[in-house]
């Protein structure tokens, strides 16, 4: 079982709202057996679909230099279950930004029926955690264009988000043959 | 201007949305931290909640003066200066430091802050806007 | 279960509590993404853990007599610590209110002595024949296998372990209303 929990993304302005989609699948290791002749999407794996789709919204705003993790579930509120076949629509909204964190609210849609609701806090990885890194810049690179969040990336002015002058350096220096 | 019961209900509202605690838990003498559970990332939530209620702004420092308790000149041995304290005092008028004083423990003063401080500092907030 | 986030469970008492392990390892494989240079537990996992203690919880208490218990609410779950390979999380979920089919549970997972994450869990508990009487026999096969998912959280050395206790004094083909 790898870690993404959205399969990319549709919508995306820096420091507003994201927009990303996910397709439930029998192929979904979580899925088969969760629940035996009813299987059905985790709903913990809902929540992380939102966290990582505001997560990278609140991560985009620092081009991806302060550490974000999910600190709080705040609230989350389920209204059925996401079942194989189904499409799931990831909506985030940045309601807060401070020093030490941000805040988003978010829901989560199938056609137009209401599924989840959540509220989640994030907070920056503070001087306790100097020196760790959560990622490598070129694999997290690729991974951002994977979910298309370049492609789809905008500022508040409607301008293409670019790639990150260090993210670009990190990929140019990784592809390289020695 | 919102009177002081209006004050109190709305933080009162958003202690029970951020910390989970029951209407009845949230008196005006409650410690944050120590009576109502608070951690700090509940922090980042209260400030939020409090913005919005009121229309306020809160800047980190006003609330959580960490800039001098971990300042070598206000602070020696883990205790706040005598100077200390007078920044403090006069950073933070509307929380009670009378007790604080007598041991001024860093350590302690997280476990400092009450409900009644909190309004306080939110009257004093709103009163400026 | 592929998705079984308890190791073992420790300690049960119906309608009180549940206790349960839950180990970290770094066999894993999410864990090459979550994160690539800080291996740690993603936050919804612990939560996963604290829902499946809590849906354990409710099976026993009322002997299976629903086929289906999902997560319908959360509120303040709180992530205090990082959980890193090597590391065994205490699960622990405690009985609270019920209204209808609806359980309130206090939930918390422990380093230790330490809380890692702890928040409050609103659970449902359904069987689907009463939205569609044709799928009776999903629900028995369902409680039918949850019943044997129930038995491999049992202690494999202890002569006492309290899943198997509880599971034998179940009627193991569920008392369907």
């Amino acid at each position: 079982m790898r870690w993404f929990w959205i399969d990319r993304f549709d919508e995306f302005v820096s420091g507003s709202y994201a927009v990303a989609v996910k397709c439930v699948t029998l192929s979904d290791e979580p899925v088969d057996e969760y629940s035996p002749g009813r299987p059905y999407y985790p709903a913990s794996l809902i929540v992380e679909g939102l966290a990582q789709t505001a997560g990278l919204l609140i991560g985009q705003i620092s081009d991806f230099k302060k550490r974000v993790v999910l600190a709080k579930v705040t609230r989350s509120k389920f209204h059925m279950q996401a079942c194989p076949g189904d499409r799931m629509v990831f909506r985030t909204d940045i309601v807060s930004l401070q020093d030490s964190g941000g805040i988003a609210t978010g829901t989560v849609h199938i056609d137009d029926q209401l599924l989840c609701e959540a509220d989640l806090t994030f907070a920056y990885l503070d001087g306790r955690f100097e020196g760790v890194q959560l990622f490598e810049p070129a694999t997290f690179c690729r991974t951002l264009r994977i979910l298309k969040l370049f492609e789809f990336g905008r500022d508040m002015d409607g301008n293409p988000i670019a790639v990150p002058e260090y993210m670009l350096a990190a990929e140019a220096a990784d592809v390289a043959i020695v | 201007m919102p009177s002081k019961e209006e004050v109190f209900d709305k933080v009162r509202e958003a202690l029970v949305d951020a910390l989970g605690v029951d209407d009845e838990d949230v008196q005006p003498g409650a410690t944050m931290v120590g009576d109502l559970g608070a951690e700090s990332i509940d922090f980042l939530d209260i400030v939020f909640k409090l913005e919005k209620g009121f229309g306020i702004q809160i800047p980190r420092d006003e609330l959580f003066p960490d800039d001098i308790l971990t300042n070598a000149v206000y602070v020696q041995n883990g205790k706040v200066t005598p100077d200390g304290l007078i920044k403090l005092k006069d950073r933070m008028k509307f929380a009670d430091l009378s007790k604080f004083e007598k041991n001024p423990l860093v350590q302690d003063f997280g476990n400092l802050l009450t409900v009644q401080d909190l309004c306080n500092y939110v009257v004093t907030k709103v009163n400026a806007t | 279960m592929r998705f079984c986030q308890l190791d073992r469970i420790r300690e049960l008492v119906p309608g009180e509590k549940l206790v349960a392990v839950k180990g970290l390892t770094l066999a894993e494989d999410y864990l090459k993404d979550h994160f690539p240079r800080f291996p740690v537990m993603p936050g919804v996992l612990m939560l996963e853990s604290m829902f499946q203690a809590g849906m354990w919880l409710v099976y026993i208490t009322n002997q299976f007599s629903h086929s289906s218990i999902v997560l319908s609410e959360s509120r303040q779950v709180r992530f205090n610590d990082f959980v890193e390979p090597g590391a065994q999380l205490t699960v622990t979920a405690e009985w609270g209110t019920v209204d209808g089919e609806m359980y309130t549970l206090q939930t918390s997972a422990m380093i230790g002595e330490s809380i890692a994450v702890r928040g409050r869990l609103v659970l449902e508990q359904f069987n689907l024949a009463d939205r569609n009487l044709a799928d009776r026999a999903v629900d028995q096969y369902l409680i039918k296998e949850r019943v044997g998912q129930f038995r491999r959280l049992q202690d494999p050395r202890n002569a006492y372990n309290p899943a198997i206790a509880y599971s034998r004094q179940t009627n193991l083909n569920g008392s369907q209303h």
